[in-house]
Formats: C-alpha cells, structure tokens, sequence
C-alpha cells in the first residue's frame, strides 16, 4: 500500500493522469464520431425483429474496438515508459534501492497504478460505448442488464491488457535509455498489428494470438460465449492469467540476477 | 562552427544509442511475414496487380502506416533524452554554437536516421525478393531505379511529418504528452488519406504516397492520387513552421 501512495506522489507532476484522461476521451470520440458520420451504416445491421440480429454492443464494438485498442495500447506503453523514465533520468531507482524497501515494491506500485489508469481508461471508452447505444440505438440501454453486459466486456478487455501492461513495464524497468523501451514497445505493437485474424486461426501459428500485445486487439461481444465458454470464450483469460503469473516471476528473477551482477 | 561539423558531431552522440537495433529488428519483422505468406501474392487478380509488385508495394504499406512513424517518435525521444542525463545539453549550450544550427543538426540527424531505415527497409526488400524468388521460382525483385524512386519519394514525403514530430518533442517538455501526441497522431493517418483534406495533415503523407502508388500499380484499383498545387506548398510551409518554432522554443527552457 505504502508503495503504492509513494508511486503515485512520484507522478503526480509527470501529467500522466492528464494523458490518460485525454486518451480516453480520444478513444471514446472514435465511436461517437463513428456514429455521428455515418450512423446509417451501423443502423441497418440494427434488425432486432429478426432472430439472427446482432446487438447493438457488438455493432459498435466490431467498428470501432481495433483502434480504441490501438490508442489504449499506445498510452500503455508510452505510460510504462514513463514511469520508469522518471526513475532513470535522476537516478532515482539508485536512491529507490537504498531504502529500506523490498526491491520488488517499486514494481509492484507502478502495475497496481497503470492498472488503475487503464482501468480509467476502459471506463470512459465504455462510457461513450454506452452513450452511443443510448442515442442511436433504441432501447439499447433499457434496464440493468444492459450495463452489466457492457461491464462484463469491458472487464474482460482489461484483463486482456494486463499481460501488456506487465510486459511493457518489465521491458521499461530493464532498459535505461526510454528510446529503447519505447522502440521495443512500437516494435511489440507492430507485430501484433501484423497477426491478422485469419492467420491466428489457421490453426499452424495459432499460438501466436497469445502475445501479449496482440490479446487487447481482440473484444468478445457475446456474453454467452464467455460465461459459457462457448468456443474457448475463456482462453484468453487462462492465457493472461499464465502471462501474468510468468512475467511477475521473470521481473523477480531479473531483480535478483541484476543485483547479483551488477 | 560549420553546419556538417555539427551534424557529425550530433551523430557521433548517437553511436551507442542502440536504436539502430530495433530499427532493424522492425525491418526483419516487416519481412518475414511476407517471405512466409508469399502464395497470397498470386491470388491478386482482383486488383490486376502483378505478384512482384503486391509483395513490394504490401510490406511498403505495412511499414508506413505505423511503424515508421513511431519509429521516428522513438528517434525524437532518442534526441531529446540522449542529452538530458547529466545535463549534457547545458554544456552544448554553453558553447559558442548558435542554438538555431544546433536544432537544424538534431533534426538533419533526424533525417538521417529516417532515411537509414527506409535503406535498411529497401535491403531487407531485396534480400526477401530473393529469397521468394527461390521458394515460388517466380522473379518478385523488380528494378533498381523502380524501387529508389518509390523510396527516395518516401523519404522526401515524410520530411513534414518529421518536422511536426521533432517540434512537438522540442515544444512539449514532458515526454508523455509529446511521444503520446505523436503516437496518437499517427492513428487517424489511415482515415485521413481518403479524405479531400489530405494534404493538411503530414503524418498522412506517406502513406498516402504508398497508397497512391498502389493505385497506380494496380489496373482495377482507384486510389486518389498526388494532386502537387495544394500539396507542395502546404508541405513546405507546415515543415518551415514546425521547424522555426523547433528553433525558437530549443533550448530556451534551459536558459531560463
């Protein structure tokens, strides 16, 4: 906890909250100008007195989640980097380790604070994702229901974004220099831009949809096939769980090996 | 103090940033995919553009939606943070170097930077031409003056973008507004290009030169094309803005 309040006063001054509330105010403007351009387009696959129409959660989402994932997944990164940069740049982390203070304190309290940014970060998105199915299509947003479902994806994306945030911070912590984390942070996102769908489902390098840049692409829209597991709708959340349990116990051995040879 | 000594000497402080390792690790990335997809090339039919072109104009358009421009806001960072440790730059700027050549040499090293990896990009090209050519037993390598046209016209249509990212790294003095804004800018290029307004926004220029070129390169394919009236002029004055307020704001935090 201690770690956690002390991280947050280092960054204060950094303006990263200001930056990802812009970000998300950013990615939540792509759906509603989406919808205030070019609403009809979304509209007429809107057809709720048939039985095969899709709701309006995944019409919206389907349009729009790959570049709100590409706008959070930036911040992530450039967040991550940040972070430590302000450590770096100083000396800080040199001083960080004089304290009497378990090594792993530092890390621990910058995750749990990009956790909560992205976090913030998913509300406003799915805020704007609310209000758009709100003002244009009618009665999407009737009842309790309506939101516990927007909750449920939007809860599943960010556990999706933790192998992400956990790599990028790791990678930030290992390099000094913030070009390099960055430029390996670009280099991760470019990859995973490069996996398109149908390769990943082709069945050879399917694997390669479990990296960790390449799972926040992805948005289940079918609350069924999560609570159900209907096709594997819970891999990603197995395979995030298994990310994060490996990055956390690769930080901790970097720590310790770092210690000892340096 | 001359102008190319600066240069030089700006680039010698980059010699140990590292970054030439990850530009060439993107490069390496771009291509393998393409080398290991390679039978999509044929079943182009549609567009009517041949198999060569395809696999060069695709891994082109790969490279200029995102990963050279980010590539070119981490270079940014690199110049601005390489001086920051120990104060570097209050030293540079103590000398008797005028500060306004001081920035134009960060931003030609910029450039330089930029054009090493369009060239590592071009070799990367080459070297996986070569080897589909041997895996398909079709001839994917086109023509040496074809594919420096093309990139020699990348690099000069990127100029602006580059101008606009070094000013918001000079301007903007906390680093996450300025590499987020740059990232973020980057986004919108792909709805930009197909846009009237194009020629208003430089992070679109280059890809909207590649698309432009696959247009051309593909019969059944109508992709707007470089329109010079509206475009040159804007590009000169967006990149002569950017610069002179680069060159005004540089170094003045530090002398306050």
């Amino acid at each position: 906890m201690r770690g956690i309040v002390l991280e947050w006063k280092k960054e204060k001054r950094t303006g990263i909250l200001p930056a990802f509330l812009g970000g998300g105010i950013l990615a939540g403007a792509v759906p509603l100008a989406n919808m205030a351009f070019r609403s009809e387009m979304y509209l007429k696959q809107y057809t709720p007195w048939m039985q095969v129409s899709r709701t309006p959660f995944a019409i919206l989402l389907d349009a729009n989640w790959q570049m709100m994932a590409m706008l959070n997944m930036l911040l992530v990164v450039t967040g991550a980097c940040l972070l430590y940069h302000t450590e770096y740049a100083d000396n800080g982390l040199q001083k960080m380790r004089t304290l009497p203070l378990w090594e792993g304190t530092c890390f621990l309290g910058k995750t749990v604070l990009l956790f909560f940014l992205s976090l913030l970060l998913l509300a406003i998105e799915a805020g704007a994702i609310a209000f758009c199915a709100g003002h244009w299509f009618e009665g999407a947003m009737e009842g309790i229901s309506a939101w516990l479902e927007l909750g449920l994806y939007f809860g599943y994306a960010f556990l999706r974004m933790v192998p992400c945030i956990l790599l990028s911070l790791l990678v930030a912590e290992a390099c000094r220099n913030m070009w390099i984390s960055l430029g390996i942070g670009v280099l991760c996102l470019f990859t995973a831009t490069l996996l398109p769908a149908q390769v990943m489902s082709s069945g050879k390098i399917q694997f390669l949809a479990f990296f960790p840049f390449a799972m926040p692409f992805r948005m289940t829209t079918d609350m069924e096939g999560i609570l159900e597991n209907v096709a594997g709708g819970m891999w990603d959340l197995y395979a995030a769980a298994i990310w994060a349990a490996v990055l956390v116990l690769a930080g901790w051995l970097y720590r310790k090996g770092r210690r000892a040879w340096a | 103090m001359n102008f190319l000594t600066l240069v030089g000497m700006e680039l010698r402080k980059t010699r140990r940033c590292g970054i030439g390792y990850i530009l060439l690790a993107a490069t390496v990335i771009l291509w393998v995919p393409s080398i290991l997809h390679i039978d999509l090339n044929f079943g182009m039919e549609a567009e009517g553009i041949s198999p060569e072109h395809n696999f060069f104009i695709q891994g082109f358009l790969a490279m200029t939606w995102f990963l050279f421009p980010a590539s070119m806001v981490a270079g940014c960072v690199l110049l601005g943070q390489t001086e920051r440790t120990n104060r570097g730059i209050l030293r540079m700027l103590t000398l008797p170097v005028d500060t306004v050549r001081l920035c134009l040499a960060k931003f030609a090293v910029l450039l330089v930077l930029a054009a090493v990896q369009i060239l590592m990009m071009t070799g990367m090209y080459y070297i996986s031409a070569l080897i589909g050519s041997e895996i398909r037993d079709y001839n994917f390598v086109l023509p040496f003056w074809f594919v420096a046209g093309q990139t020699g016209g990348l690099f000069l249509s990127s100029i602006p973008m580059i101008a606009f990212f070094w000013m918001l790294s000079v301007w903007i003095r906390t680093p996450i507004f300025s590499i987020g804004l740059g990232l973020a800018s980057i986004v919108p290029s792909v709805l930009v290009i197909n846009t009237k307004l194009w020629f208003a926004y430089p992070m679109a220029y280059p890809l909207f030169v590649v698309t432009a070129q696959y247009g051309r390169l593909a019969a059944n394919l109508d992709t707007a094309q470089v329109e010079w009236v509206p475009w040159i002029p804007v590009a000169v004055a967006v990149t002569a803005a950017c610069l002179g307020i680069a060159c005004y704001r540089f170094g003045r935090e530090e002398r306050i």
